[in-house]
């Protein structure tokens, strides 16, 4: 079996060089029957990915411990759906999946774009197959997936049973979470192989603009989702309460989800006036080439984190790459500027196009801050000769006002006009807006809320919705008058009419929910106590009990817990069991903390474990309050970007618009 | 419930004990303190004070340094000064605002600063300057005509 993995990975790779070649030389020599044979490569290669994943998956889950891969990330007492999440739990499995999700991409833009965009084709082809070929060529030759385990290089040895996978990773969260970041990491290819294609061959109009937005919506979608479900598994997992720590690797998943954020803004200045057409270029490769650093850095071990792979020497590939790709881009886009000049001016600095640059100002600022400080240790170590550490404190001193200011333009974008805004419809946009944020703040002040930033987050959020609001009442209102709808259809019909503008505003609606959520950091409380059982202490306004510790097994692991009563004023709350647990192969200690979950705030408590003098049980006990409203947030944020997904009903047809001419009525007095 | 089998791992169980009163070195004094040292552990990017892992092998001691520290009247300053003393710039939780740490602060704001330069050369280059013709009654209603027109087809 292993042999007819490690065959068919080569093969794959050496299929995917044929691709290359046969559609560049198929491009040069217009040769149609090599373009087509590149994009059958395409399909045989998925198809023996596909095997090759099939075989590793099928020893995971039969538990085939003569594989070294095998061996180290599955054990027979795992129960099933985490043997099948081994797949992804190593650095060859999961490189193999991302080879697999890299397959099915190209596979589905192939047989997508059988009779479309024919004279992209070739160039889209060979930039999916040379990332292809280089994943391919890692786990051919560098970090093999079906590698057996042998004494002195000559017997295959079973071991019997393997060490099983980090019990961190045998929670529900990281059985979709790889997946799903991977699904937006490796989509990104797609949106970066038409813009390479478009620009190599000088296509007119903005044809690549068109074919990829969806595909960029939904890797982004995929990416924002991934993010939220590593959060939800640090804050119920790692027991440190927090949902995002700027660890190396959780800022590495979020650098390109920033860019792609910027792009799908941007993108729309290109659409609708021609404009920003390098910059949108920029965009879609800067996020292409993020993936793979964020994948770099997660698997070279340059940087140290909790979420890292193992240390593996396939980080000097990954410069390689990174330098030729990012090299070959440069010089196409720097050949082509000719091409890419903006059709439209810009008419005025207090304008929606403007709002648009801002916004992608402060997207990038974002990016290259956590960038910056993400990598400053090293590049303080390799400059400077010692190496200075950037830790939570800089990240949020650096990125909540970057995030605030960002939050502020989501508000004041549709409150701009496009073109032009005059200072009579500023005044009549942004009044009510800034009255409901003043007098958020001002209630906020009355009941005793004095933190800086929280307050202002609180009211940015009351500002931007009350802008949303606006847009949605407003059409609502014209729709009701003139289809003589109810209020409901009138607001559906009014979506469907532009689904991605309205899409957008309930994408916008997320982040406001998911800000208020961040917001709630500055009120937590904590307390670290060691309670004797019965014994009672108290945090914010509940008092806890530990009222029994009990103790267990099952195959996998053996387990303690304490069982927790929390009471308000006397009453009782509710119950929690926070629990330790070893894991029998890998005597590895995870803590699952006990969450009761709320709007308002969550109760969340880690039982640490028994004091060795006191042998009394050790609780940390945390009041987050609003954290819900962060996940509550992703839900309004993955509903809106469905809607952005669904055709709208009104076929929008951006003319390149310009102003002829003002009626003598309304003309500027001249001498 | 399986009744307990393994003995051994109950016997690791138990062994898994806290460092006698740990838990005590969690106080908001040697807190006040500990946020300006990170935690070196390799797994967390918190702080001394912020890192929740009470065993952890870096915040721990170094807990429990700061708590001897200021039982011997030891400034704060002085506290933070005798960890890099040891350890060097990295046990400060920020970048110190001298010599190359200064430029971990100073680049992202020179970043935004360079950023907004481009967009204001980017509207000089492309502002279009504000002189647009006069026009007639009869063309304004030409182009209205044809607005109407194109409105009347929108539905």
């Amino acid at each position: 079996m292993e042999n007819i993995g490690a065959l068919a990975i080569l093969l794959a790779f050496c299929l995917s060089i044929f691709s290359i070649v046969a559609s560049l030389v198929g491009a040069w020599k217009q040769k149609q029957f090599l373009i087509v044979s590149a994009e059958r490569a395409v399909i045989c290669m998925w198809a023996l990915v596909t095997t090759a994943s099939g075989l590793l998956i099928y020893a995971l889950m039969t538990g085939d411990y003569r594989l070294a891969y095998v061996a180290a990330h599955s054990n027979k007492a795992m129960p099933m759906i985490y043997k099948f999440s081994a797949w992804w739990g190593g650095q060859e499995g999961s490189l193999l999946m991302w080879n697999f999700i890299l397959a099915t991409y190209a596979l589905v833009v192939v047989l997508q774009n059988r009779r479309k965009h024919r004279a992209l084709m070739p160039y889209v082809t060979a930039t999916m197959m040379v990332t292809q070929g280089f994943f391919l060529m890692l786990i051919a030759f560098s970090v093999p997936p079906f590698q057996v385990l042998s004494t002195g290089g000559k017997a295959i040895v079973d071991v019997g049973d393997g060490q099983g996978l980090n019990p961190l990773l045998q929670y529900w969260t990281m059985v979709i979470h790889p997946p799903i970041l991977y699904l937006g990491y490796v989509g990104y290819i797609v949106p970066f192989a038409f813009a390479l294609g478009s620009l190599i061959t000088r296509q007119k109009g903005d044809e690549w603009i068109f074919t990829t937005r969806r595909w960029a919506i939904v890797t982004w979608l995929f990416q924002g989702t991934g993010i939220l479900l590593g959060a939800g598994w640090a804050y119920s997992v790692l027991g440190w309460g927090g949902y995002w720590g700027w660890d190396p690797v959780e800022n590495a998943s979020f650098l390109p989800w920033l860019t792609s954020t910027a792009f799908l803004h941007s993108v729309t200045m290109q659409e609708k006036k021609g404009m920003m057409k390098v910059w949108n270029l920029v965009l879609v490769a800067s996020t292409f080439f993020l993936c793979i650093f964020g994948t770099f850095l997660t698997r070279s071990g340059i940087v140290s984190s909790v979420h890292a792979f193992a240390q593996s020497p396939i980080g000097p590939y990954f410069v390689a790459f990174l330098a030729i790709t990012i090299a070959i881009t440069i010089l196409l886009i720097l050949s082509r500027l000719d091409y890419l000049k903006s059709e439209s001016p810009l008419e005025s600095v207090v304008s929606r196009e403007s709002s648009f640059l801002f916004n992608n100002l402060i997207l990038l600022a974002s990016c290259f801050a956590i960038l910056w400080g993400t990598l400053f240790p090293v590049i303080s170590e390799a400059i400077a000769g010692e190496k200075i550490s950037v830790d939570a404190p800089w990240f949020n001193r650096v990125n909540v006002p970057i995030g605030l200011a960002l939050l502020f333009l989501t508000g004041v974008g549709p409150l701009l006009a496009w073109r032009r805004s005059t200072p009579d419809n500023l005044k009549r946009n942004f009044l009510w807006p800034t009255v409901a944020m003043v007098a958020t703040i001002g209630i906020l002040v009355a009941m005793g809320i004095s933190h800086f930033y929280a307050l202002l987050s609180l009211g940015l959020c009351s500002f931007v919705t009350w802008t949303i609001v606006s847009e949605f009442w407003k059409g609502t209102m014209a729709i009701m008058q003139k289809d003589a709808l109810g209020f409901i259809p009138a607001v559906i019909a009014l979506t469907h009419r532009n689904t991605r503008r309205y899409g957008g505003y309930i994408v916008h609606m997320g982040i406001v929910l998911m800000f208020i959520g961040f917001s709630g950091a500055a009120f937590n409380k904590d307390t670290t106590v060691e309670a004797k059982v019965g014994e009672k202490f108290p945090l914010g306004r509940y008092e806890l009990k530990v009222t029994e510790i009990k103790t267990g097994q099952n195959e996998n692991f053996i387990w303690q817990n304490a069982v927790i009563e929390a009471t308000i004023d006397g009453k009782p709350f509710t119950t929690l069991t926070p629990e330790r647990r070893i894991y029998e192969k890998s005597q590895q200690p995870v803590s699952m903390v006990a969450i009761k979950r709320q709007l308002n705030e969550d109760l969340y408590i880690n039982f640490a474990g028994m004091g060795s003098g006191s042998q009394q049980p050790t609780i940390q006990a945390y009041v987050f309050p609003l954290v819900s409203w962060i996940w509550l947030g992703y839900w309004i944020l993955l509903f809106g970007s469905l809607i952005c997904l669904v055709p709208a009903k009104v076929k929008m047809q951006y003319a390149r618009t310009e102003v002829v001419g003002v009626s003598t009525k309304h003309a500027p007095a001249t001498k | 419930m399986r009744p307990p089998r393994n003995s051994v791992l109950f016997v690791l169980l138990a062994g898994l004990c806290l460092a006698q009163s740990s838990s005590q070195y969690v106080t908001s004094e040697i807190r006040r303190v500990g946020d300006k040292l990170a935690c070196l552990c390799g797994a967390c990017k918190n702080t001394v004070a912020t890192c929740q892992m009470l065993e952890c092998h870096y915040s721990l001691p170094a807990r429990q340094r700061i708590a001897k520290m200021q039982k011997d009247a030891t400034s704060d300053a002085a506290i933070v000064g005798e960890f890099v003393k040891r350890e060097g710039k990295k046990a400060l939780a920020e970048p110190p605002n001298e010599g190359f740490g200064v430029l971990a602060l100073a680049t992202p704001v020179i970043a935004v600063g360079l950023g907004l330069g481009l967009i204001g050369l980017f509207i000089r280059r492309y502002r279009k300057p504000n002189s647009v013709p006069a026009m007639s009654d009869e063309e304004v209603r030409k182009y209205q005509d044809q607005i109407d027109k194109e409105f009347s087809k929108l539905d």
